[in-house]
């Protein structure tokens, strides 16, 4: 496993955005474009390829990528579905939508549907409370969520996965 | 209509775009300080204006600059915290996602300030098609001569360079974010020393919120006299109010701090009432770690006085009968909810986001969680109330970083309003579980007595 041409393009202009010698500021934005890069996911394998890249420890990297929520240490479907639960949601009806979602695909949170297609996640706040409910879904939010626009959205996702195979 | 200083352009076709942007007056302000004023007489002007730190603390953010070391030789760095997290809080991201440029303008002559050559944004993860946004509207900048080396010909040299987060509330704590920004986990560091005097790479930095920085802008322009005269007492400027929960119209709202909360709450101009006729009940009104108001207190302070959607005003009474401006986050309640379960909800996120640094935050967050899910399934014991009562009191100011505080805050105003709410859950743990307590007294009148 290693970076193509393009993804090393990328690492690069990461890593040149700080001082010489503090590399080690780009850990998070590398870790991100590998997750990007390799499945949506870091396995140890690749969480040792960054550290090899940054000129980190192994260990360095390992505690920044189990801190942070946002990096998969294990891997997930092709569409993760990431419904924030916090108060203001709550307000809005959150738990109904997240309920919804599991019974709709046969999935608890922190599952993955048996065909690979969907993981469905719970999250905390993630800053969209005046357009609750919502959940994120790869780079951006789904909005307004009802249980119409799930419908929609899982179709629409099940569309494009048969399209792309 | 009040003032409106940062969203006044935000609905204008096409202010994403640098040249619009510029054409309805864009980028003046960097004209005006780069060419005419000295670096101090900028810190001055932000001094002057009275404007307060936008994520929450509201400290003085021209103080703060004051307090940047210059050690010879030594770089200084400017950090925008967009890390915005707190739940109720979504203002930052409107500002950026829709008027960038100001943002990259307020950063600019921030960095003039106080001589960082080298700007990070810190942005949340999570706000991932926004990086394209900032990173869009620096290289225009860039491309027209508003950032990179001898920048209007003055010999100022700035970069700005957009750094993702990557799901961690506590990297909005600066000093956590700065532990990030170096490739870290977000572990809030001891102070001292502070960060204006060893942060960035143990070098003198400034972490600022979003908000606060594009406020450099009209201060600028206007100057920070003019600035301080809108707004009322040590509330001056505008705010960028996050409004959501039951409301009619959630959304953003730039206010001028003299309006009531009630206009705010029900005014068409702002939150439009609530759905459906339904009463209200309480509110959050500055992000979720601030002390939640049953409506009484809400509109009204403890000596009966109106309450207005300002620092000073929505303090009145301390922590016993008023609340905090934080963040602008403003949570509304109906009479439908339980605030048992919204308690709970929070304080799941908080053991959620503790980074187990301290174990009063680590420790104590979690046990509050299962307290308030115990009494929210009905479950739980009076004691309960009491025990969680005794933990938060425990957090509070035995933490390395404020996080600790806003776990505590929330948990014990729930208590202190909506004591009788909780003990329901116990004595009608039945009944709890098939309905909710309503509104209750929550927005009786108070009484006030009257002294000669």
């Amino acid at each position: 496993m290693k970076f193509n041409e393009e993804q090393l393009t990328e690492f690069k202009r990461l890593v040149a955005r700080y001082p010489e010698g503090k590399q080690k500021s780009a850990l998070l934005p590398v870790l991100h474009l590998a997750q990007e890069s390799f499945g949506n996911w870091l396995s140890a394998e690749t969480l040792d390829y960054v550290a090899e890249l940054l000129q980190l420890q192994s260990i360095e990297v390992y505690e920044v990528a189990t801190f942070y929520s946002m990096y998969n240490l294990k891997p997930v479907g092709k569409y993760t579905f990431e419904v924030c639960q916090t108060g203001p949601c709550m307000l809005r009806g959150s738990d109904d939508i997240i309920k919804y979602i599991g019974h709709t695909l046969g999935i608890k949170p922190g599952e993955t549907s048996a065909d690979g297609l969907f993981t469905l996640k719970t999250v905390e706040c993630l800053g969209a409370c005046g357009y609750a409910p919502m959940m994120q879904m790869g780079k951006h939010y789904r909005e307004h969520l009802t249980k119409e626009k799930i419908d929609a959205i899982i179709n629409e996702c099940r569309k494009n996965a048969t399209a792309n195979n | 209509m009040g003032v409106k200083l940062l969203l006044e352009k935000a609905h204008v076709e096409g202010i994403r775009s640098y040249e619009v942007y510029r054409r309805e007056g864009g980028y003046r302000s960097v004209e005006k300080a780069l060419k005419t004023m000295s670096t101090d007489a900028i810190v001055e002007e932000v001094k002057k204006s009275g404007l307060r730190g936008r994520g929450g603390a509201g400290f003085p953010a021209g103080m703060k600059w004051s307090f940047i070391a210059k050690p010879e030789g030594v770089p200084r760095h400017l950090v925008c915290n967009a890390d915005e997290s707190e739940p109720g809080t979504f203002k930052d991201r409107y500002l950026m996602e829709f008027i960038p440029h100001l943002l990259i303008e307020g950063l600019i002559v921030s960095s003039y300030a106080l001589g960082s050559h080298d700007t990070y944004i810190y942005i949340r993860g999570e706000y991932a098609w926004i990086v394209d946004i900032l990173e869009n509207a620096i290289n225009e900048a860039k491309a027209n001569g508003w950032l990179g080396k001898n920048i209007l010909g003055t010999g100022f040299d700035c970069e700005i360079h957009v750094q993702r987060g990557a799901g961690a509330y506590i990297c909005g704590e600066e000093t956590a974010l700065i532990e990030s920004l170096e490739g870290k986990r977000g572990n809030p560091r001891l102070k001292p020393p502070f960060p204006a005097v060893k942060g960035l790479w143990q070098r003198p930095t400034v972490v600022n919120n979003v908000e606060t920085l594009a406020s450099v802008v009209p201060i600028i322009n206007l100057g920070g006299e003019e600035y301080a005269k809108i707004g009322v007492g040590k509330s001056t400027g505008t705010k960028l109010i996050s409004a959501c929960g039951n409301i009619n119209k959630p959304g953003v709202y730039e206010i001028d701090m003299t309006i009531s909360v009630e206009e705010f709450i029900y005014s068409d101009e702002y939150c439009g009432g609530i759905p459906n006729g339904k009463r209200l009940k309480a509110c959050i009104p500055g992000g979720s770690s601030v002390p939640i108001l049953p409506a009484n207190l809400l509109l009204k302070t403890a000596k009966g006085e109106t309450r207005y959607m300002n620092y000073e005003s929505l303090s009145d009474g301390g922590f016993a009968t008023g609340s905090m401006m934080g963040s602008g986050g403003f949570i509304v309640l109906d009479e439908d909810q339980c605030v048992v379960k919204n308690t709970y909800t929070l304080a799941r996120f908080y053991r959620h986001e503790s980074c187990g640094q301290c174990s009063p935050c680590r420790e104590g967050t979690g046990w509050m969680e299962k307290l308030l899910l115990r009494l929210e399934k009905g479950q739980g014991k009076i004691s309960d109330i009491d025990l969680l009562w005794d933990i938060q009191s425990k957090i509070e100011g035995n933490t390395i970083c404020p996080l600790g505080d806003a776990a505590a805050w929330p948990v014990a105003a729930a208590i202190r309003h909506f004591r009788d709410e909780f003990e329901w859950h116990v004595t009608h743990a039945e009944e709890a579980q098939k309905r909710n307590y309503g509104l209750a007294h929550y927005a009786d009148a108070i009484h006030v007595p009257v002294t000669a």
